[in-house]
């Protein structure tokens, strides 16, 4: 079987509450079943294929970071979009799962475009939601922390993640956290996400070797005793 | 005059209240003193005769501060300190009221505060600092400190109050800070090379280009049983001295201060002496006898100062025990999303046996686990010290990594009966 190519976009930039930790997760849990993966980053201005990506996992940065990626992204906005509608699977958090909706306007007013992934748009400014979240999706409860002051409101009829259970999610009017088209995934959650939310790293590469070789994939149950551990540790912590 | 005597009055009986009661908490007296005189610290540090020096910056600052407030006592001059690392406002008030026993006034030459680099800005005009060393910058528990930009425009608007300042050479985001007067220091490729900056923590780990020229140099640190050899070029003379706290990053902090202490008119011989004779403060490498075996406490806050201590492991001796103890109060940070940033792979082959305790014992483990490390977990502060302690042989040192509130309670169980106050002295 031909092994998953995982893209980290923007590895340099944005990167800042444990990122790397998702790519990790994904990486290790192919491993331990025997599937090989690479891992290719790619930062500001580099060149990349996205058809040779089976799962692409982007971050979040500081402000100046979030706006020197707003204008990259731009650029391959396009490209973006076709990965997304071939079936590409996408991880986006914080930073640029903002930049995965319609636009984002700043505390100050400045208006960054995104690339309308997700019919979404975010709005800056105001207290920030901090602390850990409990997410009750289709993939079980996901447990994560965020730290975000974006208001993320999604469009009517814009599928999102889940429902929080604790926390605020995408923003402090409603109950919705995240937003998901087709294979990509924009959430508020890090912590990091995916080691902590093993049944939600594996329906990620699940979907990646589903489009990759067709049919159905059945994945070799790993032990995630301590990943659930740590997932209740979190709950259970303001 | 009324007031502010009124205010260190009422500082002190607070001060003796807590200490009666066992506590060694060291901001309180400051609080409350200033809630009676907010310009308690002015008033106070205007009576200094040689004035203020700020050590400020992400990792090292506790070190920093008592190595130089060493070094320049050991030149001959009396010197004030918030030795307890409690440095907000009310910490540095708390240090200035014990200064003045029961007058209005510190009869010292010097105060050496650490200051939190955030309140830096605030505190810069308050306390008109003469010198201000700037160890580094680096990511540190984002949901306290925000990002890494602010932190850094704060100590930039902090720089506008002072005379003059001693800062890292090594460390881009300290010397883009720095103007021609500043007094720069730093190390030799081969040790910078193991001293990543902030921006190169996920980068291929190129040096980047240094731009400030070197006063003090830190030309070689070598691991001992008992702390390191440091080879430190101050002005260009080479001076070669042993010091009792353990990691490289350490001898960066030694050249801070050291530098710090020669612009101060300290001779270097001096100050290199009153290092050797130092012993680590509280948590920062301090060891503890405990149950036959030394335990090696090595304080961790955030994925740079994360990658400083793995470092260390990586350097020691002989294969041990190491026990990484993570709480997530808000002194340490609430989120645990950094331990993902610190890099536990590179301790995959050194040998060592590892456990995880503290609250978030579970979330340490997992990220050992996702490094290809194995270890236990266990949220009993006792059993996992217990557990990591007899892992090692007795006379064996033993490594305990802990965030901040995790160290007190460890420090609470490897003093029985003494408690924090006695580690802190």
């Amino acid at each position: 079987m031909r092994g998953l190519v995982i893209m980290h976009l923007y590895p340099r930039r944005m990167n800042i509450y444990g990122d790397t930790g998702n790519v990790t997760a994904l990486r290790r849990r192919l491993e331990w079943r025997g599937i090989a993966a690479s891992v290719v980053p790619v930062d500001l201005g580099d060149q990349f294929d996205l058809e040779e990506a089976d799962i692409v996992v982007a971050g979040g940065g500081e402000d100046t970071a979030q706006m020197a990626v707003a204008a990259d992204l731009a650029q391959r906005a396009e490209e973006v979009r076709g990965a997304v509608e071939d079936g590409v699977v996408f991880l986006t958090v914080c930073g640029t799962y903002q930049l995965f909706g319609r636009r984002f306007v700043t505390a100050s007013g400045e208006e960054i475009p995104g690339i309308g992934v997700f019919a979404a748009e975010t709005i800056g400014g105001g207290t920030r939601m901090i602390g850990n979240v409990v997410v009750d999706s289709h993939w079980g409860d996901l447990v994560g922390f965020e730290n975000h002051s974006g208001r993320t409101l999604l469009d009517e009829g814009q599928a999102s993640i889940g429902i929080v259970r604790r926390g605020y999610g995408n923003n402090d009017s409603t109950t919705e956290e995240g937003a998901v088209v087709n294979n990509c995934f924009g959430t508020y959650l890090h912590g990091s996400l995916l080691p902590k939310n093993p049944a939600f790293a594996d329906e990620l590469i699940r979907r990646a070797l589903t489009r990759r070789h067709g049919g159905d994939v059945e994945l070799a149950p790993l032990d995630d005793t301590l990943e659930r551990r740590a997932a209740e540790a979190a709950a259970s912590r303001p | 005059m009324i007031r502010l005597l009124l205010a260190i009055v009422a500082g002190r009986i607070v001060r003796a209240a807590s200490r009666m009661l066992g506590r060694g908490g060291s901001a309180l007296p400051g609080l409350v003193a200033e809630a009676i005189d907010p310009r308690t610290i002015e008033k106070l540090v205007a009576s200094l005769s040689r004035g203020v020096v700020v050590v400020t910056g992400t990792n090292g600052k506790t070190t920093t501060t008592r190595m130089l407030a060493a070094a320049l006592q050991a030149g001959g001059s009396t010197v004030i300190t918030n030795r307890t690392g409690s440095n907000l406002a009310r910490g540095i008030a708390s240090a200035l009221i014990e200064g003045a026993g029961w007058r209005p006034r510190v009869e010292t030459d010097y105060a050496v505060f650490e200051v939190d680099e955030a309140a830096v800005r605030t505190l810069a005009p308050r306390l008109l600092p003469r010198m201000m060393v700037v160890t580094n910058l680096a990511r540190d528990q984002l949901d306290r400190f925000g990002e890494l930009d602010t932190t850094t425009s704060h100590i930039a608007a902090a720089m506008e109050h002072l005379g003059s300042v001693v800062v890292n050479a090594d460390d881009p985001r300290v010397a883009a800070l720095a103007s021609g007067e500043a007094a720069a220091f730093g190390a030799v490729d081969e040790i910078r090379a193991l001293m990543p900056a902030d921006r190169d923590l996920y980068g291929e780990g190129t040096l980047p280009a240094r731009h400030l020229p070197l006063a003090a140099e830190l030309r070689a640190v070598r691991a001992a049983a008992d702390g390191q050899e440091v080879v430190m070029a101050v002005d260009g003379e080479e001076h070669r001295f042993h010091l009792k706290v353990p990691g490289v990053y350490n001898g960066y902090n030694a050249c801070a201060a050291i530098l710090a202490a020669a612009r101060l008119g300290v001779p270097v011989a001096t100050a290199t002496a009153a290092l050797e004779a130092m012993d680590p403060p509280f948590g920062r490498g301090q060891v503890v006898e405990f149950r036959g075996r030394l335990v090696v406490l090595l304080l961790v806050k955030n994925p740079a100062g994360f990658n400083q201590v793995i470092r260390l492991l990586i350097d020691a001796a002989q294969p041990t025990s190491v026990l990484f103890a993570i709480n997530d109060n808000h002194a340490d940070g609430r989120d645990v999303s950094w331990l993902w940033d610190a890099r536990l792979e590179d301790l995959a082959h050194s040998g060592h046996l590892f456990g995880a305790g503290g609250m978030r014992a579970a979330d340490m483990a997992l990220r050992l686990k996702y490094a290809g490390i194995e270890a236990w977990a266990e949220t009993d502060f006792r059993e996992a010290l217990d557990r990591a302690v007899t892992s090692a042989e007795p006379g064996s040192t033993v490594y305990v990594v802990p965030t901040y509130t995790a160290l007190l309670t460890l420090l609470d169980l490897l003093h029985p009966g003494v408690g924090r106050r006695k580690a802190w002295s």
